[in-house]
């Protein structure tokens, strides 16, 4: 019995050294979400970040000229915007002040340039140069001038790793702002994104914008996720099927923000105590 | 030691590679460039071996999704591997033999990765014009240049 199978090993071993490993591969991928892979994976993109912080100051340097030009532009239409806003604010809080409307609190940002991306797999992850000694924590939503960019998923002292809407494994609470309807937005097919859950009796058009949801426990709602490009009904189901342009243009990222968000305390003790009760 | 410098090489230049060499979302496999070469010179054996333990450590330090680069170099390695010819090593391994051996190595290996990457989630012909035919046409572009670099030095092409 044991010639046989040393010969039946001594044959075919490519198959079997072949099998074992993709069975190894496979056994890999399954436990992705295991605490203890996180934290190696985390160790693994904060090893990289400093390699990406190195080439980024270098490229950087080269680049300083066209930035300058280009943060010029902007800093003129913002003083522009700043202008406009100013006029809002003043407005607003008298409106709110008239309403006795209790004023909605300001979450603090932290900027960060993005100096690197991670693109296979399905996954797509972009690394900042800001990390917990900026207050920078695992959650914190992250925002671009256009839009939500997505959170925060791993941070070490001078960096951290964002987990972009684009990504596989995100998934974000979303509401369309005409139809008042939530849903979940995920990554869709060919750079686009998807939201999912919104059923067919709302009517939704090209156009239609879509932002976060106040359902949101991780982001602050109001935030501009993207544009509907296309909404069909599916046939066999009480859902509609929702294509959405993101807001952000993800490959021409360079500068965010990331928001101290902490949802209202009250909320998230009363569902504990929920929980509890149950 | 050569083979594994230029396995580190690989890994650092692929992640270079994904922040400023990505056309859109697709990003070049350098690593299973990395395994073919390694395999038509040392075998099928060696090159799956090689593969799975320099995908492992692409997997931590690029991909960050730990078995799924190991995955495509083991299928790469045992694709790759029918085309060692032991006594014609350098002939294969640096003529445009190995832009087309690359090349069905990424189709194969690219096709078998489709559900992982789709995740229960994504049309599959979708990741298959995208991940496959995308990720196999630039590799293979590249591994192109580098058999005209190489090659035409020592006057193999």
């Amino acid at each position: 019995m044991f010639k046989w199978l040393s010969e039946f090993f001594l044959f075919s071993r490519n198959y079997v050294v072949f099998a074992i490993l993709l069975a190894l591969s496979l056994f890999l991928i399954s436990i992705n979400d295991n605490p203890q892979v996180r934290g190696l994976q985390v160790v693994g993109l904060i090893t990289t970040s400093y390699l990406e912080s190195g080439v980024n100051a270098v490229v950087g340097y080269f680049e300083l000229s066209s930035a300058n030009k280009r943060l010029e532009e902007q800093n003129g239409r913002l003083i522009d915007l700043l202008a406009r806003s100013r006029r809002s604010l003043n407005e607003n809080r008298q409106l709110r002040s008239l309403l006795k409307l209790k004023q909605q609190g300001e979450n603090r940002l932290t900027a960060a340039d993005v100096i690197g991306r991670t693109l296979e797999g399905g996954r797509y992850l972009i690394t900042l140069d800001a990390g917990s000694r900026l207050g920078v924590k695992v959650g914190d939503p992250v925002i671009s001038g256009s839009g939500l960019v997505g959170n925060v998923m791993a941070t070490s002292d001078n960096f951290s790793v964002v987990r972009t809407l684009l990504d596989n494994d995100s998934r974000i609470s979303a509401r369309l702002e005409n139809a008042s309807a939530d849903g979940i937005v995920t990554a869709g097919e060919y750079g686009l994104l998807a939201m999912k859950n919104v059923p067919r009796r709302f009517e939704v058009k090209p156009g239609d914008v879509i932002e976060t949801s106040t359902l949101s426990t991780v982001v602050p709602p109001g935030i501009i996720i993207g544009l509907v490009r296309e909404a069909t009904d599916v046939s066999g189901t009480i859902f509609k099927r929702i294509f959405v342009q993101p807001a952000v243009n993800y490959s021409s990222l360079s500068e965010v923000f990331v928001m101290d968000y902490r949802p209202p305390s009250e909320v998230s003790m009363l569902l504990s105590k929920a929980m509890k009760a149950r | 030691m050569g083979y594994a410098t230029l396995g580190i090489l690989t890994i650092v230049v692929q992640k270079l590679m994904d922040d400023f060499a990505s056309i859109g979302t697709i990003s070049p496999q350098l690593l299973v460039l990395f395994t073919v070469f390694l395999t038509l010179r040392e075998g099928q054996m060696v090159g799956m071996e090689a593969g799975f333990v320099a995908g492992f450590f692409d997997d931590l330090l690029v991909t960050h999704f730990l078995g799924f680069t190991s995955f495509v170099a083991v299928i790469a390695a045992f694709v790759a591997g029918f085309f060692y010819k032991e006594g014609e090593v350098e002939i294969v391994a640096r003529n445009l033999n190995y832009a087309w051996i690359s090349a069905i190595a990424l189709i194969v290996s690219g096709i078998l990765v489709i559900p992982i990457v789709a995740a229960g989630e994504l049309n599959y012909f979708y990741v298959f014009l995208k991940f496959t035919v995308g990720t196999t046409i630039y590799t293979s572009l590249l591994a192109m240049i580098v058999v005209f670099v190489i090659g035409r030095r020592r006057r193999y092409v």
